[in-house]
């Protein structure tokens, strides 16, 4: 056993020698196990001859390894060659171990601790069949055919080195070695003839034999006891059914099919898929390793293995041969001597790869093979019957099922499993593509697609490379400036101005809307403007008679005020330094647009005066709504303050009131026909003028009422002087008009939202407790505070933000009135439960805002949606509105004019059920 | 946008390849940031002595002190947490002959994490990220393990079980008084291949990676304690109240960390100041369509943290914050922060309540489900584009 093991391993070197190099190695076989003692004496010989050759060995082994890899090297065009010496220094390496009757511990006790005759011999042969690829062949071929034409063989060892110049000096440097080897190839001639059945060195030997079918000799000679056809791989009972085999159809049929096999080549070969498995020792192809692992528990395979060991036949190890196609290509003249060597021989060398070069390949496959675990153990779930039993299984990941667990393992193991594994488990899974002919023709197509899309794109590229760089441009510049970009992105040619505003929302289309409703009509401001302009002129009028009238006995009061200039700075004090910038602007501004005719008669009480008199009226100036621009449709009540110079008293009220209508009719033009009616209201400290349409309200303040109220200056004429609160609310108001001109009145959206939030208050008693100049001043704070400029939609939803924050909720921090000097709360007279329901009803509009309801909140009907005309980016977006469009029209279309929310909600909820 | 600069500028060929033809960009909305009282004090300026915040403040931090976890209840989740970390730590270096799935990385997260945990709820959150998909097997198989090995490490210390159950984000492992969520993710590049059937859920996967950059958000940017102390203090009133449950932890870090530190001198403000806060940012729409919310550190550019609520929800977590800040404003903290029980557990916000003659009601929803196209669809669209637009 042990030697045929050796045996074995021996011949499966050699077998993968023969095929390789197209040898029939059959002969080898049988003849070994009787060869040990010639080869022995060949050994023996060679050392015999080799004592004087020991010293010049070594060096020539070296220099021999040297040129053979130098050989290889320089073949190494050839995959052939290269391959063929590197399998020459394997087979040498197994050598030692793979031949133990031959006299290994007698180089042993030579003692050549680097004893590599083996090698060198491998190496010496290794080149020889290298070159006899290269051209040498047929001369080292004739070496060891010596068998049939011994004849030519003296002479070809030598020269076939000289054939090779290169190799000669080493060669010659030992050429007892030449010699010696010479000895042994004659020795194995000699035992070659007399065995007749080659032994293992002729197998090993059969380098460069170009091995001929013809040559293969039939076993019959070594079939003995038991009748094994080879090729059948079968024993025969006795030499007569042998033989009866040997004519059988089957044998005649395998036989040639062999043959055929091995004269096409590979083309059987090709025909299994890339991963069959091959067991050698039956020469069955199975298809995986499950069905490798089947056969090998098989029956028949067991009963040809047991036929084996009886023959003392090498077993090959039951590690599958894998056929790989693409190798097989590579060698074609090898394929023949497969075919030849029909015998034991081929068992390990079936593939008749070019093992040699792809040993390595090999491995890492073989490697692989293992390396396919079964994944996904846990997505296959067990169907148990009753009693427990797995019935069947299921995989989760494919949607199969199986009834057997091998194909339950098989499956686990298979590409279509770890795909779906990798897809769905484990990203990183490496599953092995097929390249299949069609995912070939895929990917091609898939590159060509490619191709053709970059040539597209290179294409439009160059076409649009004007808009591109526009493109950049703006991008580069200014992406970060958001709409802007936009606009001028897209709008080109669309006449966007540079600004580049947003486009308005809906709540600002919401907001003016309703500003637009509440704005007062054309005719209802000239109303008011010439009635006030007729009661500022009157008043004018009033004012100069009185100077004239008052002057002396007023000169010698207040001696202070003699020019006009003064006056400006007098009336007010010190706490309106501030007031009085504001008064000087606002007086002009007042003045100018209350009529054309220069009497200035807000800005400038005392202009008329010509002289250095004191006059007891020194000045008018609008005041609330009118000053602040704040008029509402349906607003009838405007106010007038007239600064006084000493304190008003009821006389100079009623003297005014008294006076006026006569003024009043002068100053008016013969042809209107406007008739003023004059009314004292004494509580009020004012008088009004009123027209029918439009009543203004004059009040009689001074700024000397602010003065602290001390000593008997007061208390002097405290009875006939007007109410003192009224006056100072008449001075407030003065201070309020100018604060507003200056503050409120120059933010964005500022004055459309106080008009609005005005709109509101009247209409809401949940606010109307919020007096118009707290509310003045919180709009204002809010849109100061704002960081930007607001549309009116934003700024109104900001002023709801801001109350339903609790901004006027006690633990707030007021409304600063910045026409005081102390920190006065502007509201801070407002009962908390106002408080509270202001912010409650803020809260509620502030959502409804902020779901689109802001016509509930406005009390107006939802406007429809507009087209925007903004450009290609809202395509779809402007189709769908316009059908939007299209129901709100028909809707409003059917005549209903809704005024309140309910009802608008209602006729919402019977438009929605008509759609 | 930095996107298209790059694209116009280089002329990468890629533009056709990202799907999206040149002029079909979402709209650009310039949102704005809503009133913030704090931001706008220059314009107005207290006019009045500022109200004796001493009992809200005494209120907020005794229920802060309430709401802390306990000692004993930290080191019971301490030990669960260091223990399941172990065995995770020890699947991901040395998986062995665990082969349900790959693990990455782990990473504590969540309020454990954060240093915001409440008391009563010692649950801490791991965040799992597997190398391999997240199929529902791959979860069970895991948490068997981690029960097994957990279970071994807990019998080495003497202490009890610990069971652990599967659930859509993940598993969770109980102990006897603490409990971890393990929450399971997955890679960024394996979130597209996610199947609805197979895998955990889309949404809940990406929930959980943007678990872990909230986590380091918050270790970098909110770790002053008075954030801490605020995000418990409205944790707990959020749980309260049945219109700021929706609002998620994350939404309420940010919101803390906004009304502590967003202020023009950036110092913590005091935490009376920045709880009346929260509630007027809530009250005043910050969390309402249109409004430009509190941008998202740890999404791309230009999304809001609110966006998570839909439309209902916003309306409802509105209206409630804005009922509560009216309470708190007449005196009923002590309601609103739940030391005191309203009415035997009514919740405070859905009831009308007289204080000192003041009636306090709640408000009705302004959301409707069906209200006429025109106003949902636009909505809808806001809070799409919110989201993409860049």
């Amino acid at each position: 056993m042990m030697a045929a093991n050796n045996y074995f391993g021996f011949t499966h070197g050699g077998t993968q020698y023969g095929a390789a190099t197209a040898s029939a190695a059959y002969g080898g076989q049988t003849g070994y196990a009787v060869a040990p003692a010639a080869t022995a004496a060949t050994y023996g010989t060679q050392r015999a001859a080799a004592t004087g050759y020991d010293t010049a060995y070594q060096a020539a082994a070296a220099t021999q390894a040297a040129h053979a890899h130098a050989h290889a090297a320089a073949a190494a065009a050839s995959a052939y060659d290269a391959s063929k010496s590197a399998y020459y220094q394997q087979a040498a390496a197994a050598y030692p171990t793979a031949a133990p009757p031959q006299p290994q511990p007698a180089y042993d006790t030579t003692a050549k601790p680097a004893y590599s005759t083996p090698a060198t011999y491998a190496q010496q042969y290794g080149q020889g069949g290298a070159r006899g690829s290269g051209g040498a062949k047929p001369a080292y071929g004739s070496v060891y055919t010596a068998t049939t034409a011994a004849a030519s063989y003296p002479s070809q060892p030598y020269t076939a080195p000289a054939a090779q110049p290169a190799k000669q000096t080493a060669n010659r440097g030992n050429s007892a070695y030449d010699t010696a080897l010479y000895n042994a190839a004659s020795m194995y001639v000699a035992q070659q003839k007399t065995g007749g059945g080659g032994s293992g060195w002729k197998n090993y030997n059969k380098s460069g034999v170009g091995a001929t079918p013809q040559r293969r000799p039939k076993p019959q000679p070594k079939a003995q006891q038991l009748h094994y056809c080879d090729v059948c791989r079968i024993s025969c009972a006795g030499p007569q059914t042998y033989k009866e085999h040997l004519e059988g159809q089957k044998h005649k049929k395998k036989e040639a099919a062999v043959k055929v096999a091995a004269a096409g080549g590979a083309a059987g070969a090709r025909a299994c898929g890339a991963s069959a498995l091959r067991c050698e020792l039956c020469d069955v192809t199975c298809t995986g390793a499950d069905a490798y692992a089947a056969h090998v528990r098989g029956i028949k395979h067991q009963k040809v293995v047991k036929l084996h060991t009886m023959l003392g036949k090498p077993i090959p190890s039951t590690e599958p041969t894998k056929l790989t196609p693409a190798k097989k290509t590579v060698a074609g003249a090898p394929k023949v001597s497969f075919v030849a060597s029909g015998g034991l021989s081929t068992v390990g060398a079936s593939s008749s790869v070019p093992r040699p070069a792809d040993k390595e390949d090999e491995k890492v496959e073989e490697e692989d093979e293992p390396e396919v675990q079964p994944v996904g153990q846990d997505y296959i779930e067990e169907i148990r019957g009753d009693d427990g039993k797995a019935l069947s299984f299921n995989c989760k990941l494919c949607d199969c099922k199986f009834n057997d667990p091998n194909a339950k393992e098989m499956h686990m193991k298979g590409r279509r499993h770890r795909l779906q594994y990798k897809k769905k488990v484990q990203p990183d899974l490496e599953v092995k593509v097929k390249p299949s002919m069609h995912q070939r023709k895929l990917a091609e197509a898939k590159a060509q697609r490619m191709l053709v899309r970059d040539e597209l794109w290179a294409r439009r590229r160059m076409h649009e490379a004007g808009e591109d760089d526009e493109r950049a441009y703006w991008e580069g510049a200014d992406w970060w400036r958001g709409p802007h970009h936009h606009h001028h992105h897209q709008g080109m040619g669309m006449g966007y101005g540079p600004v580049g505003r947003r486009p308005e929302t809906s709540d600002d289309r919401h907001v003016l809307a309703k500003h637009a409703e509440i704005y007062p009509p054309e005719q209802q401001l000239q109303e008011i403007q010439r009635a006030v302009s007729h009661t500022e002129k009157a008043l004018k009028s009033l004012s100069d008679a009185l100077a004239d009238h008052a002057r002396p006995k007023n000169q010698a009061g207040k001696a202070v005020i003699k020019t006009e200039d003064k006056k400006d700075d007098k009336p007010e004090g010190k706490e309106d330094g501030r007031d009085n910038q504001l008064f000087s602007f606002v007086g002009e501004g007042e003045a100018a647009p209350a009529s054309g005719d220069g009497a200035g008669a807000g800005g400038a009480g005392g202009a008329p005066v010509g002289g250095p008199g004191v006059r007891a009226l020194k000045g008018v100036m609008r005041v609330g709504l009118l000053a602040k621009g704040l008029l509402l449709r349906g607003d009838r009540d405007v106010r007038l303050v007239v600064l006084c110079h000493d304190r008003p008293t009821v006389t100079l009220l009623k003297r005014v009131a008294n006076d006026l209508p006569h003024h009043l009719n002068k100053v008016k033009g013969p042809n209107e026909d406007a008739k003023y009616k004059v009314e004292l209201q004494p509580a009020e400290g004012a008088v009004q003028v009123s027209d029918g349409t439009v009543n203004v309200v004059v009040s009689l303040t001074s700024a000397v009422m602010r003065e602290p109220a001390e000593g008997g200056d007061i208390k002097r004429d405290d009875k006939d002087v007007l109410p003192r609160q009224k006056c100072l609310d008449a001075l407030a108001a003065l201070r309020h008009a100018k604060w507003f001109q200056a503050r409120a009145a120059s933010l964005q959206s500022c004055v459309i939202i106080i008009r609005i939030m005005r709109d509101l208050c009247r209409r809401i008693p949940n606010w109307t407790p919020l007096n118009p100049y707290a509310m003045e001043l919180l709009v204002s704070g809010v849109m100061q505070s704002a960081s930007g400029a607001l549309s009116p939609g934003e700024a109104l939803r900001r002023v709801m933000e801001a109350l339903a924050g609790g901004l006027i909720l006690e633990h707030g921090p007021g409304l600063r009135d910045p026409c005081e000097k102390e920190l006065v709360d502007a509201l801070g007279n407002m009962p908390a439960q106002k408080r509270e329901d202001l912010t409650a009803s803020a809260q509620q509009f502030l959502r409804q805002i902020a779901f689109r309801q802001i016509n509930k909140v406005l009390d107006m009907e939802p406007l429809p949606k507009v087209k925007h005309a903004s450009g290609g980016w809202k395509f779809p977006r402007k189709r769908r509105r316009s059908n939007t469009d299209a129901d709100q029209d028909t809707h409003n279309g059917d005549g209903k004019v809704v005024k309140t929310e309910e009802k608008a909600d209602v006729s919402e909820i019977n438009s929605n059920a008509k759609k | 946008m930095v996107r298209g600069a790059g694209r116009g500028g280089r002329g990468i060929p890629g533009r056709g390849g990202m799907g999206r033809p040149p002029f079909s960009r979402p709209r650009v909305l310039m949102l704005r940031p809503p009133f913030d009282l704090i931001l706008a004090e220059p314009a107005f300026p207290r006019c009045k002595p500022a109200p004796d915040d001493a009992a809200l403040t005494q209120a907020l931090l005794k229920r802060h002190a309430e709401l802390c976890p306990t000692p004993t209840e930290q080191s019971a989740v301490l030990s669960i947490v260091t223990k399941l970390q172990t065995v995770l730590d020890n699947l991901v270096v040395a998986p062995g002959d665990f082969a349900a799935c790959q693990l990455e990385e782990v990473r504590q997260v969540g309020s454990y994490k954060k240093g915001t945990m409440m008391a009563g709820k010692n649950v801490a959150d791991i965040v799992v990220i597997m190398k391999t998909l997240p199929t529902k097997e791959a979860v069970e198989g895991l948490s068997n393990k981690v029960n097994e090995e957990l279970n071994k490490l807990m019998r080495a210390e003497g202490l009890g079980n610990v069971s652990s159950t599967c659930h859509e984000r993940g598993f969770t492992v109980t102990a006897a008084t603490a409990a971890v969520r393990v929450l399971v993710t997955t890679l960024h590049q394996n979130l597209r291949k996610l199947e609805p059937e197979v895998h955990l859920d889309y949404k809940v996967i990406s929930s959980h990676l943007a678990a872990i950059r909230h986590s380091r958000w918050f270790e970098e940017n909110a770790h002053h304690s008075s954030i801490k102390v605020l995000i418990r203090l409205l944790r707990d009133m959020c749980a309260r109240h049945s219109g700021l449950e929706p609002l998620t932890p994350w939404m309420i870090d940010l919101l803390a960390h906004h009304c502590i530190m967003n202020n023009p001198a950036r110092q913590a403000l005091p935490i009376n100041v920045a709880f009346r806060r929260s509630l007027s940012l809530l009250a005043g729409g910050l969390f309402l369509p249109g409004c430009a919310g509190l941008p998202d550190p740890c999404e791309a550019a230009h999304s809001r943290a609110h966006t998570a609520l839909d439309l209902a929800a916003q309306d409802h977590a509105a209206a409630t914050a804005q009922t509560l800040l009216r309470v708190v404003a007449r005196g009923g903290h002590r309601y609103v922060l739940g030391l005191q029980a309203f009415e035997g557990g009514k919740d405070i916000s859905t009831e009308i309540t007289v204080w000192d003659g003041v009636v306090v009601s709640p408000l009705a929803p302004a959301y409707h489900d069906s209200p006429e196209p025109m106003d949902t669809e636009d909505k809808d669209d806001d809070g799409i584009q919110d989201g993409v637009a860049a």
